[in-house]
């Protein structure tokens, strides 16, 4: 099982976000930073999955350091825990989702669960997990091995998000897929 | 997706005369030995005290906050650590320990790199002209614990709260993501950004001292007694006397709209002198500046205190004057019935 598949992303609707600050803040982002990105996903019969993102990123963020206004280049994958969780709120009450977050200046990756916008809860990754990540030329492939990724078996639909630092991105700002995207 | 904030039940607050106020930092250094250490906030002080005229901490600050001055939202910035913050300076102690018996020369101490700006890179520089209008005064500043606060607002994790008990503004950590927005947006830049833990970290108006009923450690330790804290809604306080009562108290930059609950009494000032040296009438601090920080209430606030310290000079009594020179220093401190001060 597998598949490689060019994905275009869209910006994150800033008017989603929780709070006051942000949807108004940054309500002129219209263009994704990221575009898009190459999804490879190789699936094994017990279970477990080899993904890797690959995108255009200029200017590499790799780490924050003792700054204060630096933001580190990120991914995630993200698989509904529920059929009916839906991918732009990172799922709902009720209709959780589960996701893999890859940080380039971490060594492991995160392990999230959310049930709407502003509810991820984060935590370390099963030891079966790892995400490797390398910049060169203008663009990252990241790497997610996972030995079992339950959600992922079952649901077999992925979410995508990339987050890039050169452009301040975090939390809601970011490009995401427009939808889930079936496994095949 | 806005955020519904409840109303406190009480409010704590804050006054702070500034025609007290030494620049002796002491309130720095007691908020920063007791609260915050850590290295990743190294740079940050929950209080500090900038001289005014001048850039303030961090350097032009009004310029990245996330309200416009009609208090609409805009985009803020999060300043950077070198050029707005200025990073804490390290030294040559050890080169210096190790050269100077052994070898008879004499290494001074110094920084190890040549510093740039710092938060008190432009202290007593004001503005004018010596002799005949220069000036300046001293700004203490801390987070204004906001009725509507610009970072709670921000936090897309709702990983700020404003408690319902006494109205301080909370940042939880175990929550907080590391994002961000809420330095972005304050515009008073009193969130920092710790950047080891990478959470938000803020002034939390001494809550376990307030708790006790005793107040923050930058009011107990101002030598100057220049500062005043009790409940905004307590009319037999220093806070109401002062703020509602006799309105010689402001807010900083009352134009965000944010409803901030840390009040000046604005700085009179020496007369300008003509070029005989003959006083003019005119303050030396300029009007029109100290309405860019107070509001145009400034005004009125400061004709109030020059007719009551006219009063009091004449020999006449002062409830203002007796309150702001602060005789009885534990009238300057009213946190309620259970307060355990001892002065």
């Amino acid at each position: 099982m597998g598949f490689h598949r060019q994905i275009r992303l869209m910006v994150a609707p800033p008017a989603m976000q929780p709070g006051g600050y942000v949807m108004k803040a940054y309500a002129d982002r219209s263009e994704a930073a990221t575009p898009a990105v190459d999804l490879r996903v190789d699936g094994s019969e017990r279970g477990g999955f080899a993904i890797e993102l690959g995108w255009d990123c200029a200017r590499m963020q790799g780490a924050a350091g003792a700054q204060t206004d630096r933001f580190v280049d990120a991914c995630a994958l993200l698989c509904p825990l529920t059929p009916d969780a839906p991918w732009i709120t990172m799922g709902a009450p009720g209709q959780p989702v589960e996701a893999v977050y890859w940080r380039a200046d971490r060594e492991r990756p995160w392990r999230m669960r959310a049930e709407g916008l502003g509810t991820m809860q984060r935590g370390e990754a099963p030891p079966g997990w790892s995400a490797q990540g390398a910049w060169d030329a203008g663009r990252w492939r990241v790497r997610f091995v996972l030995d079992a990724w339950e959600a992922l078996a079952v649901q077999r639909r992925l979410g995508v998000a990339v987050w890039q630092g050169q452009h301040g991105e975090r939390a809601g700002l970011k490009s995401v897929s427009d939808t889930w995207l079936p496994l095949g | 997706m806005q955020y519904e904030l409840k109303p406190s039940r009480k409010q704590v607050a804050m006054v702070l005369d500034l025609n007290k106020c030494l620049g002796c930092h002491t309130c720095t250094v007691a908020c920063k030995k007791l609260w915050n250490t850590d290295q990743g906030t190294d740079y940050a002080y929950w209080n500090n005290v900038e001289t005014m005229p001048g850039k303030g901490y961090p350097a032009q600050y009004t310029d990245s906050g996330g309200r416009t001055a009609s208090g609409e939202v805009k985009r803020g910035r999060v300043p950077n650590m070198d050029a707005e913050y200025g990073r804490a300076w390290t030294f040559n102690h050890a080169s210096v320990i190790a050269t100077d018996a052994a070898s008879g020369t004499k290494e001074w101490l110094r920084p190890n790199e040549k510093p740039k700006w710092g938060p008190n890179w432009d202290e007593d520089h004001g503005e004018g002209s010596y002799p005949r209008d220069n000036h300046y005064f001293y700004l203490p500043r801390l987070c204004n614990h906001c009725t509507h606060p610009a970072c709670l607002d921000a936090c897309p994790r709702g990983a700020i709260h404003k408690r319902e008990e006494d109205g301080i503004v909370l940042v939880d950590q175990d929550r907080c993501h590391g994002y961000r927005f809420c330095v972005e947006a304050c515009p008073y830049k009193k969130v920092y950004f710790d950047y080891q833990r990478q959470v938000a970290a803020k002034c939390i108006f001494c809550l376990p001292r307030v708790e006790e009923g005793v107040a923050p450690a930058c009011a107990r330790q101002c030598p100057g007694r220049l500062r005043y804290v009790g409940f905004r809604d307590d009319r037999e306080g220093p806070i109401w006397k002062l703020v509602d009562e006799w309105k010689v108290a402001l807010p900083l930059h009352p134009e965000y709209g944010l409803g901030p609950n840390v009040f000046y009494v604005p700085p009179l000032s020496p007369p300008k002198l003509d070029a005989a040296g003959r006083p003019l009438p005119e303050m030396r601090i300029p009007v029109d500046y100290l309405k860019s920080l107070f509001g145009p209430e400034v005004e009125q606030a400061m004709a109030t205190l020059t007719r009551e310290r006219e009063k009091r000079r004449r020999g006449e009594a002062s409830e203002l004057m007796d309150t702001l020179i602060a005789y009885v220093w534990e009238d300057n401190f009213r946190l309620g019935a259970n307060t355990r001060e001892v002065l």
